[in-house]
């Protein structure tokens, strides 16, 4: 009986949970007692209790001795749930993971190579530089560990180290085993390996020449593709994409090897893929190209039936690509019809590429795509129907057919039927844009005036302020349609001052423009609020000279000579990149960068290093200060809400601060940060591309912005 | 690459997070939930990314839930991100059932030790649920048997970095059967006169495994790209036709296409699971693959064909006396006599403030749903080529001009046909062929076709 017995014993000893006492020290005496009581399956309790109180961000620092003690088992949960507590505190407490690093080395040696990972990826995350050195011996085994389970997590430890050290690890030569890995007989080692020295290629080019690296093994990188695991294969297309092939033969050859993986079930891979082929598609002409462009045709359709945050990505970079093959999807325009149950932002996307994909040429086709905007227009959500309109308005520019165009303005009318308040916005800006387009078109613009005209009051009833500025440059371009017109002008008058600047400066020149029919105090009125009480230099600046300009003796000839210019003719008004922006983001497909169209620039784009890490103590001294650190906690020894944010600024003040430096930068680095007030009259697109560079996050504003903008920038 | 990600609860506050890279405060999440709120404010266009001080937050949105991703270079691969979160989301359901604030609470230290397994310093590692599961196990599941498993720690399995990374070995079944689901899903946008403006099929091959050992399949189906070889002059499967099919003249337009399409069909826009050789099939046209164990979705494909709609419906909206509307309907099932549509479900939209519903109809069950501002039509078994017919009259408290009371969302409808493909897919053969074992296997084949998430009928 007696093993039985035993047996009973253990099996008691195992799984008997002792309730947690409830103590009047607080929670984390309760927590304490846990951790060190006799029964395994009540310290396992312990540990997840105060895994869960750390998430819930308390500070349960003060623990970590007690849970340290549970590090020595054979049990692997419990194991890695201590790991998981040190990773947490290595970050914002890297002094008290010293305490651990004796059981780092001896288990980087463990039998398990869950646990030789899990030791080794701890231990490449604290942020001291003498644990850091205790890191040499287990790095250099993992590097060359049997396991590719252990080797794969070894080389990003690599990059870990770096980011942390970058002195050390040179010092070490683990790079060089770093780029020996890529020769690996793993397919995911060699897939890691390449991230991490991408990695380590991003925050200092000099210590690795990655380019080179990635010329000399492309064969490899071929071969190993069709081996891995999805998001290893994203990782070497990626770098295959960085690849320059030496001539078309190459180029041909890289493409058959990677277009199987169009047709993987993954969207980021596709992707990857299509940037490879689009890298080499310049250099293959002929039958070969037509058939490389089907194949992309169908790969760019199939991303539009994965979830909507994929869909909005590959809508963007659709864009891109169109932009630069316009051929690519012609006859695809009926798989970006809008679904009523597609989110707004891929609505919206859905829209730019329609228009963008109409082929202006064929008119069977721009009539539905015409159908379908104004199906759209009668949707709910304001912010998608001013876009439907609008591409309208963009439709019909590109078409540019009179009888299209007066379809187009008939469908306006209709849908700005009574009631339909919150669409005069965009339905005067649209109307508007078309007139520039076809200006000697009489019957048109007396149509589109008296339409406006009808109105009742279009100061309170237009709320955007490019549309007021369309609606003041209207009247002052056709007065002549507009009866009451001095009436409506005394209204935007009377608001002058509330009204932003490029209202205030479209009134300006259209009252300068009328000042011989409108009545003279009008135009007293408005030069005196422009250079009294406006604090817009612009504003000011302008009147004054037009005052002047009036004051002068034989002014009439002068005025008539600036009033007499006439807005440049639009012919398109759907926005394109600038040559080398689009050749840029062509490079950089699938990045974040290409959601914004805000390409990145590789030799200026360096974070900056977090100089964060304690040095220069010795390891008794950092024992010292990792106890009186405990001790000190002890003190106050209860649970309060420890805002970890506020423990945390501690060690992490500074790379905050560094961050945001840099991240300063960079938003400086990009585009010319030129004012629209600047652009140049005459070209339109390219202004056009400025402003959608500067402008991170709303792509559709430029277009009618800008286009309102140069009637300003006319005088 | 990734520097962290966050389970955010529905206002955008961080529940749980894994940071990977070290490149971002510590506190740059608390920003999300205001930036998400200022957004909101500001617009109704929320795109997934938003940037603020120089960090990315890129999230999806699942159940109450947001999963956010940090970054802090634009180089960040994003479709790699988006694809990564949505795996997790995938993989945690595995693991938790439903995916919800409560669960993850909860589950947080299943959901810590799977995002430590998942992505490693901001690089996507392991994502197959089924190798996860070997060596990351459920929590209740160690409990009971934690005295067991002390011998038999867990370890990675070593197929984890092999090439066949997705199939364990030593797998044993008695009875070896392979289970194939054809399931179509029918997208179809229509305007009230039944002009079709858009139609496509999804289809996808799901298979559940139930195999021992490592079998070799090999699947054949009748897709033209693969068997132009045999069957040569044989180009024409459901061709893409630019004009509209007229309903009438297109009556048989689904038998013919079918009858056709049995030789073979095209299928456009073939995606693979990781198991099919990717290489293989790009050269020799031969689907072959090594299946993990356990269900799986083989393949997915698109078909953007012009067909006829299978459940049609003919609507008439009336508007009497400026307070009441009249609704008729009259669904008809165009689909070959011998095939039955089953769950049919016709979702009407109704203006808002409609009320005291009377409904007229002949079959199935009728209710108003005043949350969804519609009535929704539920017919059990809808047998090919029958027509049912129902009228819904409304009173309309709140009108008052003659204006009609607009309709902006369309009629939906919902629906299975089983034993029935659109696309007249069909499979051949499937080889199971297992070196070592050579056991005896059965392989089943099933067919369905349904709604898409969009098969719609627009009222004008």
């Amino acid at each position: 009986m007696a093993p039985l017995d035993k047996k009973i014993k253990k099996f008691l000893k195992n799984t008997i949970r002792i309730a947690p006492k409830i103590s009047d020290k607080g929670e984390l005496a309760e927590l304490r007692t846990g951790l060190v009581s006799q029964y395994p399956q009540t310290r396992k309790d312990a540990i997840k209790q105060t895994i869960k109180q750390m998430t819930l961000g308390k500070d349960v620092s003060t623990l970590f001795p007690d849970v340290l003690k549970n590090i020595a088992t054979n049990d692997i949960e419990q194991k890695k749930l201590v790991y998981l507590y040190v990773m947490n505190y290595a970050e914002t407490h890297p002094e008290l993971c010293i305490l651990v690093v004796n059981t780092f080395v001896t288990d980087a040696q463990d039998p398990n190579p869950l646990i030789r990972c899990m030791a080794i990826r701890t231990m490449s995350m604290v942020r001291v530089d003498k644990i850091l050195e205790y890191i040499e011996t287990p790095l250099r085994k993992t590097l060359q560990d049997d396991n590719p389970y252990v080797r794969k997590t070894a080389v990003i430890c690599v990059a870990k180290l770096f980011q942390l050290n970058q002195e050390l690890c040179v010092e070490l030569g683990v790079i060089e085993d770093l780029k020996s890995a890529l020769g690996d007989e793993n397919p995911m080692v060699i897939a890691n390996s390449i991230a991490a020295l991408t990695e380590i290629y991003s925050l200092d080019e000099s210590v690795v020449d990655l380019p080179n690296l990635i010329q000399t093994n492309t064969d490899k990188f071929l071969s190993a593709l069709n081996e891995c695991t999805e998001w290893a294969r994203v990782t070497i297309l990626t770098a295959l994409s960085e690849y320059q092939a030496a001539d078309s033969l190459e180029a041909q050859n890289i493409i058959d090897r990677v277009t199987a993986h169009l047709q993987h079930v993954n969207p980021a891979v596709i992707l990857a893929t299509v940037k490879v082929i689009i890298r080499n598609l310049p250099s293959i002409d002929g039958a070969k190209r037509d058939l490389i462009m089907r194949k992309l045709s169908s790969a760019l359709i199939s991303l539009m039936s994965t979830p909507p945050e994929l869909q909005y990505v590959a809508l963007k970079n659709i864009r891109i690509i169109l932009e630069k093959y316009p051929e690519i999807l012609s006859k695809e325009l009926r798989i970006f019809y809008i679904k009523f149950n597609d989110p707004l932002y891929v609505k919206i996307e859905k829209i730019e590429i329609m228009i963008r994909l109409v082929d202006p040429s064929n008119l069977k086709q721009c009539t539905l795509l015409l159908n379908e905007l104004k199906e759209y227009a009668m949707e709910f959500d304001i912010e998608f129907v001013s876009r439907c309109i609008l591409g309208i308005s963009q439709l019909a520019i590109k078409y540019a057919d009179e009888r299209f165009i007066q379809k187009v303005l008939d469908i306006l009318v209709e849908l700005l039927e009574p009631g339909q308040d919150a669409i005069k916005d965009s339905c005067c800006e649209a109307m508007c844009n078309i007139l520039r387009h076809c200006p000697t078109n009489d019957a048109m613009c007396k149509q589109v005036c008296s339409i406006l005209n009808s109105w009742a009051s279009p100061v309170t009833s237009l709320q955007k302020d490019t549309a007021k500025c369309n609606y003041v440059w209207l009247m002052g371009e056709y007065p002549q349609y507009f009866p009451g017109l001095s009436d409506k002008i005394d209204q935007f008058v009377e608001n002058f001052t509330q009204e932003s600047s490029l209202t205030q400066v479209a009134l300006l020149i259209s009252v300068v423009k009328l000042h011989s029919t409108l009545s003279g105090n009008t135009l007293q009125t408005v030069l005196e609020l422009a250079t009294h009480d406006i604090m817009e230099v612009d504003v000011r600046d302008m009147a004054m000279i037009y005052w002047r300009c009036l004051s002068l003796d034989d002014s009439s000839a002068l005025v008539e000579q600036l009033c007499n210019l006439h807005a440049p003719v639009i012919n398109c008004s759907i926005d394109s990149f600038t040559p080398e922006v689009l050749e840029r983001l062509l490079g950089q497909l699938g990045t974040i960068s290409s959601i914004y169209f805000k390409p990145m620039d590789h030799s200026k784009h360096k974070r900056l290093q977090h100089q964060n890490i304690i040095r220069g103590k010795h390891i008794d001294e950092l024992q010292n200060l990792a106890k009186n650190e405990l001790e000190s906690k002890n003190n106050d020894d209860i649970l309060l809400d420890f805002d970890s944010e506020s423990v945390a600024t501690n060690t992490t003040g500074n790379p905050q601060n560094n961050n945001l430096l840099g991240d300063l930068d960079d938003l400086f680095d990009f585009g010319p940060s030129t004012t629209s007030n600047s652009t140049p009259t005459g070209d339109i697109t390219s202004g056009l591309a400025q402003t959608t560079l500067n402008d991170t996050n709303s792509a559709s504003k430029p277009s009618n912005t800008t286009a309102t903008q140069d009637l300003v920038d006319l005088f | 690459m990734t520097s962290a990600v966050y389970f955010c609860d529905n206002k955008g506050k961080a529940i749980l997070s894994r940071r990977y890279k070290d490149d971002i405060p510590l506190n740059a999440i608390d920003k999300f939930q205001t930036l998400l709120s200022d957004m909101e404010d500001e617009t109704s266009v929320i795109p997934p990314c938003i940037a603020h001080n120089g960090i990315q937050y890129l999230f999806i949105q699942h159940n109450d839930l947001y999963v956010v991703a940090l970054a802090s270079s634009l180089g960040v691969n994003i479709a790699e991100v988006f694809a990564f979160l949505h795996k997790v989301m995938d993989i945690l359901a595995e693991y938790l059932k439903t995916v919800e604030e409560e669960s993850i609470r909860d589950n947080f230290v299943i959901v810590y030790e799977l995002l430590d397994e998942m992505m490693d310093f901001g690089i996507p590692q392991v994502t197959d649920a089924k190798m996860l599961k070997k060596y990351i196990t459920q929590k209740s599941f160690k409990l009971e048997r934690a005295s067991k498993k002390k011998r038999n720690a867990a370890r990675p399995p070593s197929e984890l970095t092999n090439s066949v990374s997705w199939r364990a070995e030593g797998i044993k079944y008695k009875k070896n059967e392979a289970f194939l689901d054809i399931v179509e899903s029918v997208n179809m946008l229509m305007t009230q006169k039944g002009k079709v403006l858009r139609s496509e099929i999804l289809g996808s091959v799901k298979v559940k495994s139930r195999l021992s050992g490592m079998p070799d399949l090999k699947l054949g189906i009748n897709d033209r790209g693969i068997f132009t070889k045999y069957l040569e002059g044989n180009n024409i499967g459901v061709n893409i036709d630019s004009s509209h099919p007229d309903l009438k003249d297109n009556q048989s337009s689904i038998t013919s296409s079918k009858s056709k399409a049995k030789s073979s069909i095209e299928l456009e826009d073939l995606k693979f699971h990781q198991c099919v050789r990717l290489s293989k099939f790009e050269n020799e046209k031969i689907i072959t693959f090594i299946p993990p164990d356990g269900d799986f979705e083989l393949m997915n494909y698109r078909l953007n064909t012009a067909i006829k709609p299978l459940i049609w419906c003919d609507m008439k909206v009336q508007v009497h006396d400026k307070s009441r509307i009249e609704i008729s309907c009259t669904a008809r099932a165009q689909i070959k006599k011998k095939s039955t549509a089953t769950n049919v479900e016709i979702i009407i939209p109704v203006p808002d403030d409609a009320d005291t519903p009377t409904f007229k109809y002949s079959h199935g069950k009728i209710k108003w749903v005043p949350e969804q501002s519609a009535i929704i039509w539920k017919i059990h078994t809808f047998p090919g080529g029958k027509e049912y017919a129902m009228t819904a009259q409304m009173g309309l408290p709140s009108i008052n001009n003659a204006e009609r009371p607009k309709f902006r969302r369309p009629v939906q409808v919902k629906f299975q046909i089983p034993y029935f493909t659109t696309s007249g897919i069909q499979v051949r053969y499937l080889k199971i062929n297992e070196p070592k074992l050579q056991y005896k296997s059965f392989p089943w084949v099933r067919y369905i076709t349904q709604n898409g998430d969009d098969y719609t009928i627009r009222l004008s």
